[in-house]
């Protein structure tokens, strides 16, 4: 786990997204890989986990409590899940709508998955694990890259695409936050004035 | 369009069209909180006898505060005895009778097309009169008038000797309202720190708990959906008898108002977010190839 604190408030996005960004490239060489269990199969080898020895090692980066990355490396995939800071109800049903939106739309993404990870792959029986339990709860999106996506598509674009999408969701959610306390006042300004003697 | 408007646009403008160029028809429609109308010409051959009809879910309570009185103020000879079969009010309006083209003939067709609200000022207008019999004897509480008019949802209307206090309980049906319904209330609380709305009543709001005047009532719908809004009404804003009739104009509108609202928020939300969707497609289409570009599906 990559902690990347000690610095305050947005001070902390820029090394946050250069850590995310550096995990995702060289987390990105990804190559093809015909399944061992099932004769003449090719699967995303992070998404069955049957394998242990193509399992590569998670990495979370986290921010703060409420913001974490988790990247779930193999042989022939990753999967990368994302924790979108909520502060309180209206940015989590936000987040939960904008979230669902984008999952709907799964096959237009490409690399998008359509139910966001709730548990991580545990690595390697035989070590001891301590399970972190405020990192136990789950991720708001998941994002799955097969070697697939890595042919047809430049990997330092996807790797663009994953960071522009982080940096953009946390803006989207405060504009919309935003503009709906602004409507909020105008609404009650407008009836209430209208009771004006 | 921000606020609602109290009359019905369909009786303003059919009538508008038909005072110029009668003709037979048969219209029925609806208006916000399920109430039905009905606009016929019920003789063919008599194009310029128009009736109009409304049923109110909670007709049977607004008689008891008074609405036939209220009516009958309003309308006149208009308004017929025995309802439509079905409806709860019917007025009789002969077109060949109307005052000429011109404002009287608009006042006319508006005071019409505010049938409902006027039904609806039942409750209102017997609050501040009880209100003003008990300022005069200084000191008691008025009848605490209920008004279902709506499902589940109900209007509560108390006088006091300094005050008229009017309890909106409301239903949100899905979280989503239930949240944006909080900010949108408490915006509602919060506006009177402004200057120029020093005036306007008090608002007070509450989830799940009914405040104090209606705690005592049976059968109150005990969820964490409902949401009770407070309006506490001066005197100053029914001190005469023009203010009055805005208060309670607008007052009436006020869950219909906010539920609208809320909708348009969520809309406006939906188009935000497929616009932000749209965005970050475009970006991923720039991390394709050349080769995988040709066989780019649709979006939707």
């Amino acid at each position: 786990m990559v902690r990347v604190s000690g610095l305050h408030g947005s001070n902390v996005l820029r090394p946050y997204l250069a850590a995310v960004r550096s995990t995702l490239t060289a987390a990105l060489t990804l190559e093809d890989f015909s399944s061992q269990v099932v004769e003449r199969h090719n699967k995303p080898e992070v998404e069955v986990g049957a394998s242990k020895e193509v399992l590569l090692n998670p990495l979370i980066i986290s921010r703060n409590e409420n913001e974490r990355v988790l990247i779930e490396p193999s042989i022939n995939s990753i999967r990368l899940s994302i924790k979108i800071k909520q502060a309180d109800e209206i940015e989590r049903i936000l987040c939960h709508k904008f979230t669902r939106f984008m999952m709907q739309r799964a096959e237009n993404f490409v690399v998008l998955r359509r139910k966001p990870v709730k548990v991580g792959i545990q690595p390697s029986l035989g070590v001891l694990r301590f399970i972190d339990p405020r990192v136990a709860q789950g991720y708001d999106i998941s994002f799955l890259i097969t070697n697939n996506h890595t042919d047809t598509m430049l990997k330092h674009k996807i790797v663009d695409f994953i960071i522009q999408f982080m940096e953009e969701v946390d803006k989207e959610i405060s504009e919309m936050k935003l503009s709906l306390n602004a409507r909020a006042r105008v609404v009650a300004e407008s009836y209430l004035t209208a009771f004006n003697v | 369009m921000i606020l609602l408007e109290p009359h019905n646009h369909i009786i303003q403008t059919t009538l508008a069209e038909k005072a110029s160029q009668p003709s037979a028809l048969d219209v029925q429609f609806v208006d916000f909180d399920g109430v039905r109308f009905r606009l016929t010409t019920p003789d063919r051959k008599v194009p310029t006898a128009l009736v109009l009809s409304m049923s109110i879910r909670c007709w049977d309570e607004l008689v008891r505060y008074g609405v036939n009185d209220i009516l009958k103020r309003e309308y006149g000879a208009a308004l017929r005895a025995e309802p439509e079969f079905g409806y709860n009010v019917t007025l009789d309006i002969n077109l060949e009778q109307i005052p000429p083209e011109g404002d009287e003939r608009d006042t006319y067709i508006k005071s019409l097309a505010l049938l409902k609200r006027n039904a609806l000022a039942a409750p209102f207008e017997l609050g501040f009169q009880t209100q003003k019999q008990l300022e005069a004897a200084a000191s008691g509480q008025g009848e605490l008038m209920a008004l279902h008019y709506r499902d589940e949802e109900v209007i509560y209307v108390q006088a006091s000797s300094d005050r008229v206090t009017v309890i909106f309980s409301t239903v949100f049906r899905e979280e989503t309202d239930r949240v944006f319904g909080k900010v949108f209330l408490q915006e509602f609380v919060d506006a009177r720190r402004l200057p120029t709305i020093q005036s306007a009543p008090q608002v007070l709001y509450t989830t799940r708990e009914p405040p104090l005047e209606i705690r005592h009532l049976q059968g109150l719908n005990d969820s964490e959906d409902v949401g009770y809004v407070t309006f506490v009404l001066f005197p100053r804003h029914f001190a005469n008898a023009d203010v009055a009739n805005s208060t309670i104009t607008h007052i009436q509108l006020f869950r219909d108002y906010l539920h609208y609202h809320i909708k348009c928020s969520k809309a406006y939300m939906h188009s935000r977010m497929r616009y932000r969707v749209s965005e970050f497609q475009k970006v991923l289409n720039r991390a394709k190839t050349e080769a995988a570009v040709v066989d780019r599906k649709t979006v939707s």
